[in-house]
């Protein structure tokens, strides 16, 4: 051999040598992680300000020392609010990353699509959003499946009690007769139809309407038509685009009913700055205010924005932040990654979650690990949404009648 | 050398059929769903063909997806049967809605067309105990299994088929009679080309295989549900494919079906937060500067390539 031949041959095994170091130092560094796997549609603020959150408590976590010693690694996918995309993260990550724990979700439509993928490789799922009973249908005998965020119909039987207590606690309040204006799309139509069922002892009455967002925008003659039937109770259902408008037109005809609830998955920015945001009641899991009684939500709160210069404007941010902790501390309670032992930690779990309330997986109707069971009634008061029920978490008094003003 | 124009195809037919033999199911998964919106890109193009600008594939789509799910929940039939009677169904219904807007040109047609998923939602939705109203149907489990390389196979089934049947489109006087109707329609009829019979044949074959793309898409993520299975995605996605790729022919759509898929696909693992920005950038700038589609612009190049070795 020419010595120019040895020095290549050299240089290969040198190579050679390198490559096997550096894919060990790899595989080690590998296994250091414990590996959360998330799907989030990160194109919908919801979904953002999840990732962000996970990403915080991901963080936190890590400078505290990590669990078990080891550190915390989040692989965030984006399902763009499809479920191919949805079923194709989640072979992504069982696959290619070889994440420990599923955890993340938005969509009630877009989860249908991943439960198929996700049965195939049954590792523990603890996601926070999809909150239709079809859902719970598709998940029932999943043993390691838990949900957070409450069913559709726990939802329904949470107003039911909440204007039930209100009714109760300031007896000025009183509702029997309802007028609801709901969108013409599914959400709309099948949270008049629940509403219907939910609260039968009531007198409904109600109407579609073209949302905004939709290509809709003028409710007039919804508006018109529920102030000739003189409702103790308004309640539209459409979406963030709907609220101003909708406040607009009912004060350009002057329809003040005693009270005024408006229920999109999410409202604008800058509602609250708006005169007509005055006294309108909204539900939710999640206010801002509750920082002022819930410790572990103001420092929710300050870290939050002291990482991402923002405020969490939705309650997929708190819930984001929960996601994390609740598989976190449930690894570190089973010592172990091991599947029955990590189902049977989270079971055990009895998280203080910055949404006010402790977090617990108990059977709901259908499934074995139900988390929360309740929404939260909320009214915007001098530019801040205020939590008026449940009583426990309450920030303000309910200010009643709404006068539009 | 006529082999030699053969190769390329027998290299991508070889590695499309055996693709899940080397990759994951990731990959198997993502180049599925990618297969099902090159059907519905090529069967746009398909009635484009004729000058017709069709908006309904959102609609034939969802409605096959509900007519092979509610078949398999209350006959029990196989899946495989309940796709095709999607695609059935998709395509008598477009059989009898064409006799009506097919008289109908121009942006006049596409906006009745653009109608039909938004009317179809609307009917299903007001039928709850049979379609599950504004909630959906959901399967008892998936095709297969859920295994992503056998779903992957039948989708390339369904894809090929297109393929298929476009080139027939291409090769027989269909594509004269297309032609003729899209570049003048008083010619064609003057010529003895009975537009409307056309016009009707091929808007009830491409809307049955848009059904029979819904009827597998519901099988494969085992539901359907008025917002999902009617979604403008099955709609724009296709267009934006058909239009990169390059329209009026079978490769362009295909091109841009396979280019698109892939690159969305890189681009949101590249760019979590922003992908979707920069993916419909891209797909503008490409629209923009190469208005004749991939497949165009690479025939130009060629046809410069051999003026230039013409010259020498």
């Amino acid at each position: 051999m020419s010595l120019k031949g040895k020095r290549m041959g050299l240089r290969v095994w040198a190579l050679a040598i390198l490559v096997v170091v550096g894919v060990g130092l790899f595989v080690a560094a590998d296994e250091g992680t414990i590996k959360l796997g998330a799907i989030l549609p990160l194109g919908d603020i919801t979904g953002a300000q999840a990732s962000k959150a996970m990403q915080l408590a991901v963080a936190e976590i890590n400078a505290a020392g990590g669990v078990l010693g080891r550190q915390l690694e989040l692989f965030i996918v984006d399902d763009e609010s499809k479920p191919d995309k949805g079923a194709a993260a989640v072979d992504l990550l069982a696959t290619v990353d070889n994440v420990d724990v599923f955890i993340g979700g938005m969509s009630s439509g877009v989860h249908l699509g991943e439960l198929p993928a996700l049965k195939k490789y049954e590792k523990v799922t603890v996601w926070i959003g999809a909150a239709s009973s079809l859902v719970e249908q598709a998940a029932v005998g999943l043993d390691w499946y838990f949900h957070i965020h409450p069913w559709d119909y726990l939802q329904g039987a949470s107003y039911v009690q909440g204007w039930a207590d209100l009714q109760t606690q300031y007896p000025l309040i009183k509702i029997s007769k309802v007028f609801w204006a709901y969108e013409d799309g599914a959400f709309g139509t099948s949270s008049f139809q629940g509403s219907l069922v939910a609260f039968s002892n009531w007198l409904n009455s109600g109407e579609p309407f073209k949302s905004a967002l939709l290509g809709g925008g003028d409710y007039r003659s919804v508006l018109r038509h529920a102030m000739d039937y003189d409702p103790d109770m308004f309640v539209w259902v459409g979406y963030a685009a709907d609220a101003l408008p909708m406040m607009e037109q009912a004060a350009e005809i002057g329809f003040t009913p005693p009270l005024f609830v408006g229920s999109p998955p999410g409202w604008p920015a800058d509602f609250g700055t708006s005169p007509l945001a005055e006294g309108v009641i909204s539900y939710g899991m999640w206010a801002p205010s509750i920082k002022d009684v819930s410790p572990v939500s103001q420092h929710f709160w300050d870290a939050y924005i002291a990482k991402f210069s923002e405020q969490p404007a939705t309650y997929f941010a708190p819930l984001g932040y929960t996601n994390v902790y609740v598989v976190a501390e449930a690894i570190q309670r089973a010592g172990t990654l091991e599947k029955q032992a990590l189902i049977t930690a989270l079971e055990a779990t009895n998280y203080a979650s910055p949404l006010g309330e402790t977090l617990t997986f108990t059977p709901s109707k259908l499934i074995a690990h139900q988390g929360f069971r309740n929404q939260k009634i909320l009214q915007w008061q001098d530019g801040q949404q205020q939590v008026i029920w449940p009583f426990a978490y309450a920030t303000a008094l309910p200010r009643y009648p709404f006068t539009g003003k | 050398m006529r082999i030699a124009r053969y190769v390329p195809y027998l290299v991508g037919a070889a590695v499309a059929a055996t693709f899940p033999l080397f990759s994951g199911a990731y990959l198997e998964q993502v180049a599925g769903a990618t297969l099902i919106y090159l059907t519905l890109a090529l069967s746009w193009d398909m009635l484009l063909r004729s000058g017709q600008l069709g908006f309904g594939t959102a609609g034939f789509f969802g409605l096959g997806s509900y007519a092979a799910v509610l078949l398999f929940l209350n006959v029990g039939v196989q899946p495989f049967v309940s796709i095709i009677f999607g695609g059935i169904v998709a395509g008598v219904v477009a059989l009898l809605l064409g006799l009506a807007v097919l008289r109908l040109r121009g942006m006049y047609f596409a906006i009745t067309t653009l109608a039909l998923a938004g009317i179809f939602a609307v009917v299903l939705r007001n039928f709850p105990s049979l379609t599950g109203g504004a909630e959906g149907k959901m399967l008892p489990s998936c095709i297969f299994s859920g295994d992503t390389a056998n779903v992957y196979w039948l989708i390339l089934v369904v894809a090929v088929m297109t393929i298929v049947i476009s080139e027939v489109f291409e090769r027989t006087r269909i594509h004269v009679a297309l032609t003729s109707i899209r570049n003048d329609e008083r010619v064609a009829k003057s010529s003895g080309v009975n537009v409307f019979k056309y016009l009707v044949f091929v808007f009830a074959v491409t809307s049955a295989i848009q059904g029979i793309a819904g009827g597998v898409y519901a099988h494969v993520f085992g539901f359907v549900s008025p917002e999902g299975s009617f979604s403008a995605n099955f709609l724009l996605l296709p267009l934006a494919m058909a239009l990169l790729g390059g329209i009026h022919s079978t490769w362009g759509p295909v091109i841009g079906a396979l280019v698109l898929g892939a690159l969305s696909e890189y681009l949101k693992l590249q760019i979590p937060y922003g992908h979707l920005l920069v993916y419909g950038a891209i797909i503008v700038v490409v629209i923009l500067f190469l208005p004749q589609g991939l497949s165009g612009a690479a025939r130009a190049w060629r046809g410069r390539s051999h003026a230039a070795r013409g010259a020498r």
